[in-house]
């Protein structure tokens, strides 16, 4: 809790990328998300295509901890057999709460027919789908928007917010083109005023705080909304009270 | 205990000396600032007591002229900002250095991005400047983010005795940041990018605080973040102080606060 606000971060790991020095073991995460005032986080496995090992780390680790970490389902058009019996069983089986889509991973982007039975599944059941967004030529803000208006019933949350300049307004016009767009904040590119740049164009209400946990550290993540030119509603919105209308009941 | 409970607003609470910021307009990435007391507000907005600086156009583009320009900065600053004179390649660049040193002495210097243009950071071509700042006990400041590191650790190594601050390292460099500081004895550690999560303690802890410097990266990054995060770190309130100004202070030869 930060000022009485239940803190939400809307995009965290499991698994390791050794080479990035990630590693996510569960003492850690709470030891951190408990310093920062975090409360709970959104929590997904996106190194393997198939989506299960990723996916039954994040539901593990919800399960040992309950109330603390959002399990959200990890599945690849690299393995199209794989996708929907996937999702069927993380999300209406085991309970994962969204879907998470790493397309440069994949090596085509959120506009690929490949894509569509996963969106279907979560327009269906009203998810959200956090995606990541940058200059990558799979993953441009403009693709998600352009899914986003086909699959009105699903929530869309561009991860990183495009990353960079460019792509940043790129995010900002698709959530303002389209109301199931959503801005999540994690990212190293740290410039001035980005928080206040997604805030301004496309409202508070449509940015939600995330970390990406444990490759970067959710204190100096949180320290972007925290230290920025806001009121203290706007940081409350983004901090949290934006991932209740984005996760769903 | 963190040094403040968490809230939704952040300020410093501990004295706090900056030692990466730039100021002025590069050619590629204007500033959101244009004169000093727009800085200081930046620093005041955050807590933060003093900066060392540098003019970012010797990033790339012309150290002499950068070190020329930073002369308004200062004297603008109200005496809370503090001069760091950019070293490029050229030799007149070491002879300005020089020329400086000689009215006042150097704090504290900053070698230009060598990433692009390419400058290779080799005894042969940076030799007789790095001799120069050892013989003087002048710090150096190397980016990075902008410089390649295997060029920078075998280099810094010829230099044992050059006190040296390593700046911009990143979640990219987590396999590199350990042996570094082992290679390097004389080399502190500037956090502005470096978030690897928990990192910061485990560095903290197995090299000692005094090898850690805050700096923010500021305008290239928002001032704030890390210093929160610096708040936040589980370490005894003595090693926050240091990270967060008395380690700097050492190193330009102040006394500590």
């Amino acid at each position: 809790m930060l000022g009485g606000r239940e803190v939400v971060d809307f995009h965290a790991h499991v698994g390791r990328w050794d080479a990035l020095g990630m590693v996510a073991e569960a003492a850690q995460m709470l030891r951190v998300m408990d310093r920062a005032g975090i409360d709970r986080a959104c929590i997904f496995g996106i190194f393997h295509p198939d989506g299960r090992p990723g996916n039954d780390a994040a539901l593990a680790l919800a399960r040992s901890h309950p109330g603390r970490f959002i399990p959200f389902a990890y599945v690849s058009p690299l393995m199209p057999d794989h996708m929907v019996p996937e999702l069927e069983r993380a999300v209406d089986e085991e309970g994962c709460r969204g879907i998470k889509l790493y397309p440069p991973a994949a090596g085509a982007p959120l506009t690929d027919p490949a894509w569509d039975p996963v969106l279907e599944f979560a327009a269906d059941r009203g998810l959200a789908v956090l995606s990541h967004t940058g200059e990558e030529a799979t993953c441009h803000p403009a693709q998600l928007g352009e899914v986003a208006a086909r699959y009105p019933g699903a929530r869309f949350v561009a991860g990183h917010a495009g990353n960079v300049a460019p792509y940043r307004r790129q995010a900002i016009e698709a959530a303002r083109a389209c109301g199931n767009v959503y801005l999540e904040t994690c990212s190293s590119y740290r410039a001035p005023g980005v928080i206040e740049e997604l805030v301004q164009g496309a409202g508070a209400d449509r940015v939600l705080f995330g970390s990406d946990m444990p490759l970067m550290d959710p204190r100096v993540q949180l320290g972007k909304i925290v230290t920025a030119d806001l009121t203290d509603g706007e940081k409350g919105l983004i901090l949290g009270g934006n991932a209740h209308q984005v996760l769903g009941p | 205990m963190p040094l403040s409970e968490p809230t939704v607003n952040f300020r410093s609470c501990v004295p706090t000396f900056d030692a990466n910021v730039g100021v002025g307009h590069r050619h590629d990435r204007p500033a959101p600032f244009g004169a000093p007391h727009e800085l200081l507000a930046e620093l005041d907005r955050h807590g933060v007591d003093r900066a060392l600086v540098y003019e970012v156009s010797g990033e790339v583009i012309s150290p002499v002229e950068a070190n020329a320009a930073l002369d308004r900065w200062i004297a603008g600053g109200d005496g809370r900002l503090t001069p760091q004179y950019v070293l490029g390649p050229r030799a007149d660049s070491l002879e300005q250095l020089k020329a400086l040193h000689a009215g006042a002495p150097l704090k504290a210097v900053r070698l230009m991005d060598a990433g692009s243009p390419r400058v290779p950071v080799t005894p042969w071509v940076l030799g007789e400047a790095l001799a120069w700042l050892r013989v003087e006990g002048i710090p150096l400041w190397v980016s990075l983010a902008d410089s390649p590191v295997r060029e920078v650790a075998e280099t810094l190594a010829h230099y044992p005795g050059l006190p040296s601050v390593l700046v911009g390292a990143h979640y990219t460099h987590a396999s590199v940041v350990r042996p570094l500081l082992r290679r390097l004895p004389d080399a502190r550690l500037e956090l502005s990018r470096y978030e690897v999560m928990g990192e910061v303690e485990s560095l903290a802890r197995e090299f000692g605080a005094r090898r850690l410097v805050y700096g923010s990266f500021y305008p290239r990054l928002a001032m704030g973040p890390v210093l929160h995060a610096l708040h936040e770190l589980d370490l005894p309130a003595d090693d926050v102080g240091d990270i967060c100004c008395r380690n700097l202070e050492r190193l330009l030869g102040e006394s500590a606060c």
